[in-house]
């Protein structure tokens, strides 16, 4: 590396990292993903409590149903794991409005049972706020159970025969495609759900990227630095200077990225003294056992040669991204012509993350198999749909090996292109320039 | 010495220079002068090689201009070539080490010529906090931080109020008579014809007239005669040759078309009473528009 692009890398990166804005975002950063680790604690703080019972005041004018009903919610509570929300049934016969008078009582259920002579038992759920459909379903099965109990008792049918009637199907599931394992069906699922979560710093960091290499080349153009600039080092010393200082600050963020997770790790356990497998249900979604039920599939050996290979693929892109915003930036006059020549590369990017949400649900389409190769969405759909099993290393490679040519020919191309742009102040025939130069 | 040999440039079907050609010793100072799209900026770029010629060559000491020898080469643009938001010692020592130069001696250096142009408490504060003459004076200094042996200056006065003018104009002359070649482009043409033994002036990429700015003049035929006294202008108006007869205060300055009509107006009024006669050389400017057909604006 030449004294002078090391010399100009330093100064960009310094310029990026040497700022208020930098320093204020990442302590923002810090303090949100502080704050998400230790969410259940800063609720408890306010009052709240994740380990709370859901108190369900039943009001039995049927007589029959409360303690099969109790029986029903005890077999369910059985099924949860620890971190799931548990019913707590009270007999009450007092009226819901003397119940929800007791400000202790804003967060409880009121369930009258009444007999109906056609439908066994009839059920009236009373709440002060909105009931989420997760919790919703449950206390619907619970309710159902004991009135289909109720019902089968009642019809005088042998006790053998009810079990018999109660008891539940024995499912055999055999898979017939052998790369996939059955087991992992619920993992596959999950990781479909949490993968775009994970890849959401990538897609921001390439947002950010595109942006800092269009501001920094605009800069130095609008202020005419950029002839003396040219005329101390050559276009592809400098266009590499910012290709490399920006990848850099990238690599920097996101190394920066992992230190505020594993600092929110040890808070989590220095202040509530509970690991991330312990993190509570949330909003119906049961963090702790989607952790749990990853860590205990095969998916984590796979993950020795997925990380890695999703790491490569994201490096290259990111390259990719910051030569093309670099070509780009040398074209345009100003940062609001910038703005709106990558615009159409960051939609592209945006269907790739939306894209990468959904291929779980449309699993084995082939047109986002198709696109799992395009460049640039690659990054972001490519270990989607590694993870899903729905394309394998040698497909994953082939992405790799695309992304790197894009790579090899926006040096090739590109670097004549800038050559020509920096020097431009003259948006009139851009195009035109811009494609004769590419001839040389 | 800087040789610019009968460079030629065209972008696509447009002529920017034609055939041009000169010369800069050291200790010169060159004046390259047209109006707005002469070609001076395109042969600007061509001299400190961000412009490749389509035809000709440019040699610095008899080597091609290329990144090994720009380092030994200042230029300041016409349109303010500042990165605003650094400081000044920052943007000195960014464009110092481009220029190859280490970071003690540029700041070294910089105060030197911060204190010779009195701005030395600006060194800290950001370029854009600064009045538009300072500004020129840290592109100036900028331009002048690695002592170029090739110095190009692009209207270097812009911006600046007479009192700067001259803070310039000795270190320009300094600069030259320390061996720097310098090329010199100015709006003002009192400043080239005080600085200037050489120039060039463009017109359409054209060279329209080349040489020693004293031969310019001793070969350009029309003269100007300056009349202190009693005169007759109408009488002068009539004489053959005489193209205008212009009162400037005091003097009246009387505009012929070749030297020999001299003698017919100091004949007209030799008889009345005159304090002064004199015969002089053109202006620049009177040159250059009649040359180029316009002023230099």
């Amino acid at each position: 590396m030449s004294k002078k692009l090391k010399f100009l890398v330093g100064e960009s990166l310094k310029r990026k990292v040497k700022t208020k804005w930098f320093l204020v975002a990442n302590i923002l950063i810090l303090i949100v993903i502080l704050c998400l680790f230790n969410i259940d604690s800063i609720i408890k703080i306010f009052g709240g409590d994740f380990d709370e019972n859901q108190i369900i005041y039943v009001n039995d004018q049927s007589n029959i149903t409360y303690e099969n009903l109790k029986n029903q919610n005890e077999n369910y509570t059985k099924l949860l794991d620890d971190s799931e929300e548990v019913f707590e049934l009270k007999k009450t016969t007092k009226s819901s409005d003397q119940i929800f008078e007791d400000k202790k009582n804003k967060d409880a259920w009121y369930l009258m049972i009444i007999s109906d002579a056609q439908n066994v038992i009839k059920a009236k759920l009373i709440s002060n706020g909105y009931i989420n459909s997760y919790d919703f379903a449950q206390i619907n099965n619970i309710i159902n159970s004991a009135k289909q109990s109720i019902a089968l008792s009642l019809s005088n049918i042998d006790p053998a025969e009810l079990a018999q009637i109660s008891a539940s199907v024995d499912i055999e599931r055999v898979v017939l495609d052998e790369t996939k394992k059955g087991e992992e069906e619920s993992t596959q699922m999950i990781m479909s759900t949490v993968f775009p979560f994970i890849i959401l710093p990538f897609f921001i960091l390439s947002l950010f990227l595109v942006q800092m290499v269009g501001a920094e080349v605009n800069d130095e153009k609008t202020t005419r630095g950029m002839e003396i600039i040219i005329s101390s080092v050559s276009p592809k010393v400098h266009f590499f200077s910012k290709v490399i200082a920006s990848n850099l600050f990238v690599l920097i963020q996101g190394a920066l990225l992992v230190v505020f997770v594993v600092l929110g790790l040890i808070s989590r356990m220095l202040i509530g003294g509970t690991s991330i497998t312990d993190i509570p249900s949330a909003a119906g979604v049961d963090i702790s056992g989607m952790i749990n039920s990853i860590l205990s599939s095969d998916i984590v050996n796979d993950l020795i040669y997925i990380i890695p290979l999703v790491i490569v693929l994201m490096l290259i892109t990111f390259l990719a991204y910051s030569l093309l915003a670099g070509i780009l930036a040398s074209m345009t006059t100003n940062i609001e012509d910038f703005q709106q020549l990558q615009t159409p590369i960051m939609i592209i990017s945006l269907i790739g993350y939306y894209l990468a949400i959904m291929a779980g649900v449309f699993e084995g389409s082939l047109f986002i198999k198709i696109l799992a190769f395009f460049p640039f969405i690659s990054a972001i759909l490519a270990p989607s749909l590694l993870v899903l099993g729905q394309i394998g290393i040698f497909e994953f490679i082939i992405a790799i090996a695309i992304m790197v040519i894009i790579v090899f020919l926006l040096i090739k191309f590109g670097l004549k292109i800038y050559k020509v742009g920096i020097l431009n102040y003259s948006s009139k025939n851009l195009w035109k320039k811009m494609f004769k130069a590419l001839r040389g | 010495m800087l040789k610019v040999e009968n460079i030629t440039k065209y972008y696509d079907d447009f002529l920017a220079v034609d055939h041009l050609s000169f010369e800069v010793k050291p200790g010169e100072i060159f004046g390259l002068l047209g109006v707005n799209g002469a070609g001076k900026t395109t042969t600007f770029r061509m001299i400190i090689g961000l412009l490749e010629p389509t035809s000709g060559k440019v040699t610095l000491d008899g080597q091609k201009i290329d990144y090994s020898v720009t380092d030994n080469i200042g230029f300041l643009t016409e349109e303010r070539s500042l990165l605003t938001k650094l400081t000044v010692k920052e943007q000195a020592l960014y464009y110092g080490v481009l220029k190859g130069m280490t970071k003690e001696k540029i700041l070294e250096r910089l105060d030197e010529l911060l204190e010779k142009f009195g701005i030395s408490n600006y060194k800290d504060k950001k370029i854009k906090e600064l009045s538009k003459g300072n500004q020129q004076k840290i592109q100036f200094i900028t331009a002048i931080l690695n002592k170029p042996k090739l110095l190009i200056l692009d209207e270097p006065f812009s911006g600046l109020d007479p009192f700067n003018v001259e803070m310039f104009k000795k270190q320009i002359t300094e600069m030259a008579k320390e061996g720097s070649m310098i090329i010199f482009s100015s709006h003002r043409m009192e400043h080239v014809e005080l600085f200037c033994k050489k120039l060039v002036i463009l017109k359409n990429g054209h060279d329209v007239l080349s040489g020693n700015l004293a031969d310019i003049k001793k070969e350009y035929r029309k003269k100007n005669i300056m009349i202190k006294g009693d005169v007759d202008l109408e009488k002068i108006k009539k004489i053959p040759g005489v193209i205008s007869v212009l009162k400037n205060g005091l003097e009246y300055e009387v505009k012929i078309d070749a030297l020999d009509r001299a003698k017919d107006v100091f004949k007209a009024i030799s008889k009345n009473d005159i304090t002064k006669f004199s015969v002089e050389e053109p202006s620049l400017n009177e040159i250059f528009i009649a040359k180029v057909g316009e002023t230099y604006e």
